[in-house]
């Protein structure tokens, strides 16, 4: 067999990205080598960088290209908080609120045993280290709402609680803004279960 | 030969799990009461304001429409059923393990409506917090009598004779209690009188009874289930273990 020409190796490598299928793949490498050649360069050197750089944070675990990443090293954020978080696009969001002041740790998934993911594939040994390290007081858990979100936060609940943390949940429910008639009736149902006191 | 266009509306179901499939896609592995194991195709379930998003949850409540004629068909409508408490806490990992074991064992598209009772009653026995050992036990024993595979707890193989609680048998796999003589070359778990009659009366409160079940239920398990192994179990230990290394670093 032929080896791949250079616009086939292209074209070839696109399609790892998400949603990129084939005819996507063939559009993205044309473009950048009709229109585009400096893009192009751009593009390759930065992935070249990106992909030999970019590392854990040895804190939170999230992409850096320190050894510590720059949330991690700030004297502004409450080291007595750390939230903890499925991936670094959660942790992002969760920055995007402006309510929150403490760290992070960033588990890079989230329990699955129908995935083969476990204890250790996402690292929960360094997370009960980095919660264990006489700082930090409470542990707030961020993790989906999924019943793969709520079994990681379950066990790392388990786990800290008994060390004297405190550990907290997100709370879960109506969202802001949020009209019943509109909202989906798994939601409503445990909003209901889990209603609180507002008048004794 | 082609197969036949079948569609079917709003089957009650409970969704196994789902997994990835092309761009925005997912494929869901979903249990129904009246045409077994199904997979499904549930197009743009992964978009972020797909309505799927939140309903294709395991161990809810659901019914679901589908169509198509290959082996996996097209999702055309998921609703929440309700009426079940989310499973939550350690009870979580407990239905990873029945789904697990359903993935695994049954074959698609083998119609078995009580297991699917057996399924929904297990899962509210979990939901409800209720032990979780004997529930499970419960539901092995079921699912490996709506396989076929029923196992004979309470009279021994080769003499018909009632199983006696203070003797020990050797269980014979596909077969049932064998006595010690019976039995020479010693192959089968070893397991007492005592632990077969529990598990035949799902009655677990003589002392070791619940421990000796496990142990049996699930090299019996194993032998069905050839070489693939239970993730699930593998979690649990994982985490077991985690525990005791957290507690030794607190010692020193």
């Amino acid at each position: 067999m032929e080896p791949l020409s250079s616009l086939e190796e292209l074209t070839q490598a696109l399609r790892c990205l998400p949603s990129v299928g084939p005819k996507a793949a063939q559009r993205m490498a044309l473009h950048l080598l009709q229109h585009d050649r400096e893009g192009a360069q751009r593009l390759a050197l930065a992935l070249e960088a990106a992909a030999r750089g970019v590392r854990h944070c040895q804190r939170c675990n999230t992409f850096t290209e320190d050894e510590i990443c720059t949330l991690c090293r700030s004297s502004k954020r409450d080291a007595t908080l750390l939230c903890v978080v499925e991936t670094p696009a959660d942790l992002m969001m969760v920055e995007h609120t402006q309510a929150y002041a403490g760290l992070y740790f960033v588990l890079m998934g989230r329990l699955s045993p129908l995935d083969g993911i476990g204890p250790k594939e996402i690292r929960l040994d360094r997370l009960l280290k980095r919660a264990l390290d006489g700082a930090v007081r409470e542990v707030v858990l961020a993790t989906n709402f999924t019943n793969e979100g709520e079994a990681t936060a379950h066990y790392i609940a388990e786990l800290l609680a008994a060390r004297k943390l405190k550990v907290t949940r997100l709370a879960r429910g109506v969202p802001v803004g949020g009209e019943l008639e509109y909202v989906d009736s798994g939601t409503l149902a445990q909003a209901l279960r889990e209603r609180r006191l507002l008048a004794n | 030969m082609k197969q036949a266009r079948e569609r079917r509306e709003d089957q009650p179901a409970f969704v196994l799990h789902a997994h990835p499939y092309r761009e925005t896609s997912l494929i869901v592995e979903a249990l129904t009461a009246d045409y077994g194991r199904v997979a499904l195709v549930a197009r743009g379930a992964k978009r972020p304001r797909s309505e799927l998003r939140g309903v294709l949850q395991a161990f809810q409540p659901l019914t679901l429409s589908w169509a198509g004629a290959g082996e996996i068909k097209t999702l055309t409508r998921a609703e929440w059923r309700g009426g079940l408490p989310l499973v939550a806490g350690s009870a979580l990992l407990c239905g990873f393990y029945l789904n697990e074991l359903l993935l695994k064992m049954l074959p698609r598209e083998d119609a078995h409506p009580q297991l699917f009772r057996d399924y929904q009653s297990t899962l509210s026995k979990l939901a409800a917090g209720a032990e979780q050992a004997p529930a499970l036990r419960q539901f092995e024993v079921q699912l490996l009598a709506q396989l076929g595979y029923a196992l004979p707890l309470t009279h021994e193989v080769d003499s018909g004779l009632p199983v006696d609680p203070g003797a020990r048998y050797y269980y014979a796999f596909d077969r049932g209690p064998r006595t010690l003589a019976s039995e020479p070359e010693r192959r089968y778990p070893l397991v007492r009188g005592t632990t077969l009659l529990a598990l035949a009366q799902q009655d677990f409160s003589a002392p070791d009874a619940a421990v000796e079940a496990k142990r049996l239920m699930r090299e019996v398990l194993d032998h069905y289930l050839e070489r693939r192994t239970i993730f699930s179990r593998r979690v649990v230990r994982d985490i077991q273990a985690l525990d005791e290394i957290a507690d030794e670093d607190d010692d020193s």
